[in-house]
């Protein structure tokens, strides 16, 4: 047979076959995209779909500022810097700029990280602010990477730091708003889900997505006032270092609807810089959290109870000896020689527990019967809310205790304690929300600092006044007091006030419980007191400790509130009494 | 060999007369397709790029790189057809040379880690060129081997020794060898000793090696494969997770390629999810715009574009094989079955692997996947089958007919006529 004849038979073989193979391809296809279709498509689609959670941004805190809300916590994003050493082709480039840009923020072994083998993502710097990354990124180097993250930023620094909390590293609220609201501030996770490629990037393929938008956390405006916090926590600060003490508190609060205008405790921290924390002193918020007994300031309630029980009035005179027998214990007073017969007022000017022995003995006719301690029990508790939570809405809320007089050790001597501040434990926000109802006219407004929520746009919302209890004690005998507490103060620092203004006080000195019995060697001081034009417009109380250090009321803790009352005075523009 | 008696031959081309535009037609409808491709998922693929390896391409990178690619390609093409045959023949050694030289450049270069050669898991395929691009040795064998093969065959065809184990199968075979040892051994490239040995197995068939030696030289070729297989590992996981199936672990990157591939066709459908709707070209399969292009053609153009894509294909095969039916001399016919073995190899290859029917070879799809140095080499020896198409002659072949003994004319019979007039 001749060669090409041969040939072209066999190319015809060659075509023959090829089209057999296409031919098998074609059946093939077929199986693929038309039999088997909806299996593949149920594969891609199990691959290519991802659920997505698209993250609620955090609820933001807001604090007043004249009036006005002004972010006090909110939301950056921060970026988490990473390398992958496969792509990385310029390692000591690319260190030496991680530790020129971002060196604050590197994370140990970050200059090992370029060399890694066996990975392709390496962290080597956290919270890159968005100009750091910028300028890495305009370095053009290869296999630097970023995630975007959000973090919290505290423009104020520690301002109201245990008043606001902090989110931790898991994004988990805790202490202060943050613990208490984590909730609501936390918002609702929305959900993407969407075709995605390889790197889970959503893409806008595909007619299957579902995109549930996520629900912000509701925003958070405070009662606090910026200046006043600021105020009160410098005062507080500059007061601790002149007393050489470790520790303290203070409270301001609107006595007219129990809105605290500042809450500020010292040792504190900076929620910004959470590994800087040493002491757990340093995120407790003492003025709600720390119940303690509150000593001579107590005074001012023996006495409102028993005005408005009317068994004394301010006159009513009783003989001081400087001693009283209660039961099988002797009380004294810590300042003596004004023995005689004194006045009530007298009594409280001096600080004297005699007095105030008196009163419990009075309304019992005569003794601290179980009629007497049932109504100072009735005042304390059930009127003045101690004693109890007030509700507050901060993390970390105390009771603090008043034993009942149903109670074995409620008994004539501890009463009598209680006459002065003893033999009970309050916290600052209880005793504060009291002393606001006993000036202003009878009515207990429930402690507070929500002041609303501000939403995404801006928008402030005011939060309903808390629970108010009207009528604790009568107008009377709340005038009587306000009248008292003023003349208590003025009888020995009336220089000190700012002329023309209503300010009245009253100090307290405790003994600290040290191993189950009162020590001498370590008091605290404490002042309580309010201010206004004519009518009160703040309640301040002031809480100073140290370890082993003998505080005084009048010294250590009453230069505090003369401060933050002679500065508020005009911050508040409050009109002198002409 | 006996250049002068070809060169008489070459002169008895025939009468010149207008060339097969059926090639270029389809050729170039192939490349359009695959530009249209390159303009739907380059920007994928470059964002996935991008992420993945920190590179800096723009979103028409590959559009533009494969219109370039394609305006060379068409360039060389239009080249290959005027440069007369003769020509071709006279250098085939120098081509097969330049070929083997190159290869051999790549091994000791990729040995010494030099910078001028592209690595990747060990096999050193490419040599990098800088702004000019990559460019792979290989295709210059694979041009070698046709032009130079096609004179072999065709002479030892000629003497009437085709079957002679000494005089044509040991020569061939230590060529053979020699490519094999290049390509497969030292570029692990089995997808291209695959396509080589597919250019010569074609035309020793044309070239009318007797069942005998065919057996042969298809035993031989069989044991060499599992040989090549059996030495080099990935091979064996390839081989492995075809033979699985659907069953394969996907961990595996081999079977993680098949399943993608298999997922992206299967998804398309009857009409496909239309251009710029991929999914898997975002990176879920790999090679998405190099080897994997058929894939993700399924998935945008369906069962209807693959196919139509089969179709082209396979008009374009037999397009050239009705050329190499009509030539008169066996050396042109025997260049023309080369280059479609060449490209039949390269389409079985690719679209098998792709539909899960053979395993993976890493091998390109003609015309339609990226990259500039196959698609050159594809359109040149396309420009070779174009020119001798100006040369066939059904007058000679009919006439021929008319003298075959009773024989063979039986075997023939009017049918091949008719046979022949559809392809």
């Amino acid at each position: 047979m001749p060669t090409d004849v041969l040939a072209n038979r066999r190319i015809r073989i060659l075509a023959t076959l090829s089209m057999i193979v296409l031919a098998i391809f074609v059946v093939r296809l077929f199986q693929l995209q038309v039999i088997d279709h909806s299996k593949y498509v149920a594969l891609a689609r199990q691959e290519q779909e991802k659920r997505l959670i698209i993250p609620a941004m955090r609820g933001e805190l807001y604090v007043m500022d004249d009036g006005k809300p002004v972010k006090a916590v909110l939301n950056q994003t921060v970026y988490t810097m990473f390398v992958d050493p496969e792509i990385v082709d310029e390692p000591e480039k690319v260190v030496k700029t991680i530790r020129q840009i971002v060196g604050g923020n590197t994370v140990k072994g970050y200059e090992d990280s370029v060399y890694q083998e066996d990975t392709r993502y390496v962290v080597v710097a956290k919270k890159v602010s968005y100009t750091q990354a910028q300028l890495v990124r305009e370095k053009k180097l290869k296999g630097i990477g970023f995630q975007a993250e959000s973090a919290r930023v505290y423009p104020e620094g520690s301002l109201a730091a245990q008043t606001l909390g902090f989110v931790d590293v898991d994004g988990v609220g805790q202490y202060g708003i943050e613990g208490m609201f984590d909730k609501q501030l936390k918002g609702t996770d929305g959900l993407l889900q969407s075709v995605t490629d390889v790197a889970n990037v959503p893409l806008t393929i595909g007619d299957k997505n579902i995109n549930i938008p996520a629900k912000n956390g509701k925003n958070i405006a405070l009662t606090l006032d910026r200046s006043v916090q600021a105020y009160a926590e410098l005062a507080l600060a500059k007061g601790i270092k002149k007393s050489g003490a470790d520790a303290g508190s203070v409270i301001v609060m609107d006595p007219n609807n129990g809105k605290v205008m500042a809450m500020a405790n010292l040792p504190t921290y900076n929620p910004g810089e959470l590994n800087k924390i040493q002491s757990f002193a340093q995120v407790n918020n003492g003025v709600v959290a720390t119940p303690y007994e509150p000593g001579s300031v107590m005074k001012t309630f023996t006495l409102a109870t028993g005005i408005d029980k009317g068994v004394i009035s301010p006159d009513s005179t009783y003989n001081n000896t400087d001693y009283i027998r209660v039961d099988d214990r002797v009380i004294s007073n810590a300042s003596k020689g004004q023995t005689g017969t004194i006045t009530m007022q007298h009594a409280l000017n001096w600080s004297l527990n005699t007095g105030m022995v008196t009163i419990a003995e009075r309304l019992g006719d005569g003794s601290i019967n179980r009629t007497a301690r049932d109504t100072m029990y009735h005042y304390l508790y059930d009127k003045f809310r101690l004693g109890q939570k007030t509700g507050i809405e901060v993390y970390g809320e105390s009771a603090g205790r008043i034993i009942s007089p149903s109670e074995t050790e409620g008994n004539a001597v501890r009463y009598s304690n209680m006459t002065f501040g003893q033999g009970m434990d309050l916290t600052m926000v209880q005793v504060a929300a009291s002393f606001s109802a006993m000036i202003n006219g009878g009515t207990y407004y429930s402690p507070s600092v929500i002041a609303g929520s501000v939403s995404d746009e801006g928008v402030f919302t005011p939060e309903a006044q808390r629970e108010t209890y009207g009528g604790i004690i009568k107008p009377s005998t709340s005038a009587k007091m306000r009248d008292m507490i003023v003349k208590a103060r003025t009888a020995f620092y009336a220089d000190n006030d700012r002329k023309g203004y209503t300010v009245g006080g009253k100090t307290g000195t405790s003994q600290t419980i040290v191993d189950g019995s009162y020590d001498n060697g370590q008091t605290v001081a404490t002042y309580l007191g309010f201010g206004g034009d004519t009518k009160p417009k703040y309640v301040i109380m002031v809480q100073v400790s140290g370890k082993n250090k003998n505080l005084a009321g009048n010294y250590d803790a009453m230069p505090i509130f003369t401060d933050i009352s002679n500065w508020i005075i005009d911050y508040l523009t409050l009109q002198p009494k002409v | 060999m006996a250049r002068g008696g070809v060169a008489t031959k070459l002169t008895e081309l025939g009468r010149r007369h207008k060339p097969d535009y059926r090639v270029p037609l389809y050729m170039g409808l192939l490349m359009m397709l695959g530009l249209i491709v390159m303009y739907a998922i380059g920007p994928q693929r470059a964002q996935v790029m991008n992420a993945a390896y920190g590179t800096d391409f723009t979103a028409t990178y590959f559009f533009a790189k494969q219109a370039l690619s394609l305006f060379l390609a068409l360039g060389v093409f239009v080249v290959v057809s005027k440069i007369p045959l003769a020509w071709w023949k006279n250098n085939a050694q120098l081509v097969f040379t330049v070929g083997v030289v190159a290869s051999l450049i790549l091994a000791i270069g990729g040995a010494a880690n030099a910078s001028f050669v592209q690595c990747s898991l060990g096999a050193c395929r490419w040599f990098d060129l800088g702004v000019f691009g990559s460019l792979q040795p290989a295709e210059f064998l694979k041009l070698g081997l046709l032009v130079f093969g096609a004179g072999f065959i065709a002479y030892r065809a000629k003497q009437g020794v085709i079957n002679d184990i000494y005089k044509t199968l040991i020569p061939l075979g230590a060529l053979l060898g020699l490519v094999v040892l290049l390509v497969i051994g030292l570029q692990k490239d089995m997808g291209t000793g695959l396509v080589l040995l597919a250019i010569i197995a074609s035309m020793l068939l044309v070239g009318g090696v007797n069942l005998r030696v065919g057996m042969i030289v298809l035993g031989s070729l069989i044991a060499l494969g599992v040989l090549m297989i059996l030495v080099a590992p990935h091979r064996i996981d390839r081989v492995t997770t075809f033979l699985q199936g659907d069953a394969a672990s996907v961990d595996d990157a081999g079977a993680y390629h098949i399943a993608h591939a298999k997922i992206a066709i299967g998804s398309g459908g009857v009409t496909g999810v239309g251009i710029g709707n991929s999914v898997q070209a975002t990176g879920y399969l790999p090679e998405a715009i190099n080897d994997s292009v058929f894939a993700i053609m399924g998935e945008t153009f369906g069962f209807v574009g693959l196919v139509v894509v089969l179709i082209i294909f396979g008009a374009l095969l037999l397009g050239l094989l009705q050329i190499a039916n009509r030539l008169t001399g066996l050396y042109e016919k025997l260049i023309v079955v080369g280059v479609f073995g060449w490209l039949a190899s390269h389409v079985i290859l690719n679209v098998a692997a792709m539909t899960g029917i053979f395993p993976l070879t890493g091998i390109t799809l003609p015309l339609l996947s990226f990259g500039g140095t196959s698609m050159v080499f594809i359109a040149a020896a396309l420009g070779l089958a174009f020119q001798l198409s100006a040369f066939t002659s059904h007058q000679v072949t009919n006439e021929r007919d008319k003298y075959e003994n009773s024989r063979s004319r039986r075997g023939l019979g009017r049918t091949r006529h008719a046979s022949s007039g559809r392809m």
